[in-house]
This record gives C-alpha cells, structure tokens and sequence, in this order.
C-alpha cells in the first residue's frame, strides 16, 4: 500500500474532512483495494481534487495500485482542464459528485462523495516508474506537468515525517490544497507516521477554519508566507491553541519581521516553528531549519533535510566550497523527481534528473552550514552593470513602509508595483538609496491590488501585461 | 465624507463595483471575488480607514456588506450622521 498505511493499526484514524466524515488507516486500506479493480494499472487518472476524504481516498486508492493520478483543483480553469485533457488524454477522471454532470460521461464507480468516471480515450503506454502527475505552482494556462516516482513520494514522506518527528498522536490540519506540493507533502508525511490529517476547505478567515482546530484538537498548522500574514492579521498569537504545538512555513519567504515574530511565538509559548523550503520538483521539501535555531537564523531555510545533500554552484556550474558566497542553490536526495513532461509522449520518459535538481534560485550559505535564499535567478536585474535582486527590493520596500509591493523589470529600468499612491515617490527614492543606482532605474506604478494567484503566488505577468497595454 | 460613504468607497474601490451594487445580498458567500486574500486587504482597508483595530471574532464574523456596519458600530463608528 501507498506510504505503508497498510503498517498502522486499522482503527487509527488517518483522515477528518469537514463534513465529519472520519476515515480510518484500515478503511483507507480497503477502499484503495475496491478502487483498484476498477481500472487497470498504469491508467492515467484526472484527480479534481478537494481537501475532502473522497480526494484523499482516489490519490491513495491510484498509489496504491500503480495507477497514475495527475491531481489538480476541482476548481481549476475550465479551459485550462480542457487543454489538458486534450494534451493528456486521460481513459479515466475522479471528481466530486456535484461535479458528473458537467461531462456526460458513464459513472463506474462511487465512493466518499467522488465518482470515477471513463472517458472516450484509450489507456496508453507509460514508463515503469511513473507514480504520479503535478501541475507546477508557475503552471498558468501551461501542460507541464512534473513526473513523480514512486520512491519520491515514499522518500520525502519518510524524511519529513522524520525531521518533524511526527508521531501516530499528532493531527495535523490541512487547509493547503492536497493537490499542491507542500499540501500533498503535510498529508504524505502525516500518513507515513500513521497520524490523522484534519482536511479542511475552510479558509483561514472563516470561524469555520477556527471552530475546527480547537474541536479537533490539532497539533500541526503549515502555512505559506499569506497564512502567516492571516494569522498576524487576526493576532492569532492572542488566541488560546494549546493543543496546537508545531507552526511550520514553506512555499515562499516569509518577511523578517514576521519571520522573527513567529520565532519569538513559539519560543514564548513553547511551541515549535520550521521554517521549510520545497519545490514541486523535489515531491516538496528539501530543507529545513530546526525549531531551535528560528530565532538565531531568522530567514534562514536551514539545512538539507535528511537523506539530502544541499549545495551551491557558480555561474560556470562549478560548486561553491566557500561560505557567505552567492550562488544557484542545488539539492541531491531521493525525492528529486524524474523530469517534466510537457506533451503525452513525455510520459514515456525515464529519470532524466538522476537525483539532483538545480532550484533557480540565488542563495548563500553561513559558516553554520545554514542556508539563505536570496532570490529568483530569473528575478535579479543588471541595472547599470550591477546585479540587482527584485525580491530582496520587495521585501526592503515591504518592511520599510508596511505596504504590498511587486518589482519586475528589465535590465533597462525596474518597475515598482505599489498600492499606495501617497509613497510613489518616497519609495522611488528609498529604493535607489538603498541599492545605490540612481532613480532614473526605477519607475513606480500604482495599482488597485498585486494580482495573486490560489496559493498567494504574484501573478508577474499578469503586472506586465497590464502595463504593456498601459492600463496602468 | 461621512462614515457611510467612507465604508462604501472601501468596498467599490476593492471590489470594483458601484454604490448600488451594495446590499444586504453582498455577503462573503454571495460574491465570487470575496476570497481570503480580498478579506484581508478589506480588514486591513477598513482599520486603516477608521483607524481602528478588529478583534479577531469580528474579522471572522465579518462576513457581510451590512454585518460590517454593526461590527464597525462596536468600535464606536456612527453610520447614522446622514
């Protein structure tokens, strides 16, 4: 079985969704046999997923009987689904009920509130060793799809639950979507330790999401950089969570000062905060910062998780021995996925990254052997022959006037995205001040609101075109 | 401006939409664009505004255009000065 979850004992409970539905490791079990004979193996499966048990169940039920989900949001664009449809051409989908009548396609089968349904197209050859199929966070409108092995997923779940020390007690909440990395990894980890996840598709501003967590008493929260900016928004420090005992972060970085303020949280209250670091591409995780360094390291993604190996390589790929240098960040572990797959045929493909996976990412290493991201390769600019970071220029904007912020730009001039026409030109000249280039560099541009997409991410492009056709 | 027109302009400016548009219908349920992060800036618009500080209760009880009035009315803003 997938994760093992045939190891717990069958009474435990692996998963609570918000209907109260409770499902155990041993029920889990058997639906995951009762779904694998109803489809052959290595069947491409649409997954729609919901933070629900009927979502839970096709991912495990798929795992378990090497059938290939790809998992994306029951609400995902429609056209976008269409293309992958088109592009992917899946014999089978799992949805929610409330969703069959949109495709007028035969039900096979039902379980948890899902159906599963068969489509026109004919199963396909695939390689051995896919396990399973993720869209990529930057995803928009595009198929790429990255290609996960078995031994990632078990891999990560295995390491993470170790680093954590996740025990079969805890009941971690899940609020991030099941079908995002970091989400998919909070679940993976939990099971693997024989815990119960609390899924939930209350967001964090309904007293829903809050009634919960106190009723079922849950021990985990992670969070991405906008949950914790929630969080401070309804001084969630002021509230009573006893039971509520690790704070984790990952899927972006956090402001210093907020980063700080949770350090300082968790130590006051004797509680744990990781700060984490993970990409699709390496089935999440890949480093961590233990609890006990957060208020020493603050910013700091830490080090390797276990079994991984972190480093740091030159513009020439060479690899950077020396400490406090700048470089792309690098990782080598067992839960480095195989490569993306941009088209059908791609599915055929072996393990082209072999373990190690270059992130994009600039960033730096202390003497600690601690690691720091400082931003995007792609996000830095050349302005007047020196290496500018559109990131590290958000957060001083961000922690200096307490305002949301975007820098994009070219080589020729950065454009500052703010949402507070009173500070246009004190950050024009905050900004050349601190990075020492004159203000001609940089353009400021007043918008409504910083388009983000469902897990907070800044829609860049959608900024430029906006710009571009001077709607700005 | 007076309270009212201050709270409405809050809610036309981040939700694009006219005064009339603004009813007992307009709730976080009934409005597609109402997500988290529009919550969030609307709280953050709303004390900055009013210059007030929500409790957390009141940010999770928000919930609608007309909800909002009588949660701003415990922090002693009047909607009645028109």
């Amino acid at each position: 079985m997938h994760l093992g979850i045939d190891r717990h004992r069958p009474e435990r409970i692996a998963a609570i969704d918000d209907t109260g539905t409770k499902l155990s490791y041993g029920g889990l079990c058997d639906f995951a046999i009762e779904f694998g004979s109803m489809m052959p193996r290595r069947s491409i499966v649409f997954c729609l997923c919901e933070n629900t048990i009927g979502a839970l169940s096709g991912y495990i039920g798929c795992l378990s009987n090497h059938i290939v989900p790809l998992l994306i949001g029951a609400a995902i664009d429609r056209k976008l689904l269409a293309h992958l449809i088109e592009v992917y051409t899946p014999a089978y989908m799992w949805m929610p009920e409330g969703l069959v009548s949109e495709f007028d396609l035969p039900v096979l089968y039902k379980g948890y509130g899902f159906v599963l349904v068969r489509t026109e197209h004919e199963r396909y050859p695939i390689n051995d060793d896919l396990a399973m199929l993720l869209t990529t966070s930057g995803s928009t409108g595009s198929p790429k799809l990255v290609r996960h092995k078995y031994i990632n997923l078990v891999a990560n779940a295995k390491n993470v639950a170790a680093l954590f020390d996740w025990t079969k007690n805890d009941r971690a909440v899940v609020d991030l979507p099941m079908q995002y990395t970091m989400g998919l990894n909070v679940i993976n980890s939990h099971l693997y330790a024989g815990a119960s996840v609390l899924l939930t598709e209350h967001n964090l501003m309904s007293p829903d999401f809050w009634r919960n967590i106190k009723d079922q008493r849950a021990t985990n929260f992670t969070g991405v950089p906008f949950s914790y900016e929630v969080l401070f928004k309804l001084r969630f420090t002021r509230m009573d969570l006893p039971y509520l005992t690790t704070l984790a972060e990952g899927g972006g970085k956090l402001t210093a000062t907020m980063f700080a303020d949770i350090a300082d949280y968790a130590s006051r209250t004797g509680k744990r905060f990781f700060a984490t670091f993970g990409t699709t591409e390496t089935s999440a995780r890949l480093a961590f910062l233990p609890a006990e360094l957060a208020q020493a390291k603050i910013g700091s993604i830490g080090r390797a998780i276990p079994g991984g190996e972190l480093f740091l390589l030159d513009e020439k790929g060479n690899e950077i021995k020396q400490n406090e240098i700048e470089g792309e960040l690098g990782y080598r572990g067992p839960n480095v996925t195989m490569g993306y797959a941009f088209c059908r045929n791609d599915l055929m493909l072996g393990d082209e990254w072999q373990g190690e996976y270059r992130t994009g990412d600039i960033a730096r290493r202390d003497s600690d052997g601690c690691y720091y991201i400082l931003g995007r390769k792609s996000r830095f600019l050349k302005l007047y022959g020196l290496r500018v970071s559109l990131d590290r220029c958000e957060r001083l904007i961000k922690d200096e006037f307490k305002i949301d912020c975007v820098c994009t730009g070219t080589d020729k001039r950065m454009d500052i995205y703010i949402t507070e026409d009173k500070y246009k030109d004190e950050v024009r000249r905050f900004i050349s001040i601190k990075t020492g280039i004159i203000m001609s560099a940089y353009a400021v541009f007043i918008v409504e609101s910083i388009p983000r997409n469902e897990s907070g991410k800044v829609q860049y492009k959608a900024l430029d075109r906006k710009l571009s056709l001077r709607l700005i | 401006m007076n309270n009212l027109k201050e709270y409405n302009k809050v809610f036309t400016t981040l939700f694009n939409i006219n005064d009339y548009q603004l009813n007992k219908d307009f709730t976080f349920n009934n409005v597609e664009d109402w997500d988290s992060i529009v919550h969030l800036s609307l709280i953050t618009e709303l004390e900055d505004t009013f210059n007030v500080m929500f409790e957390t209760e009141d940010i999770l009880s928000f919930g609608s255009y007309e909800n909002g009035m009588r949660i701003l009315e415990k922090y002693e803003i009047s909607f009645n000065d028109f």
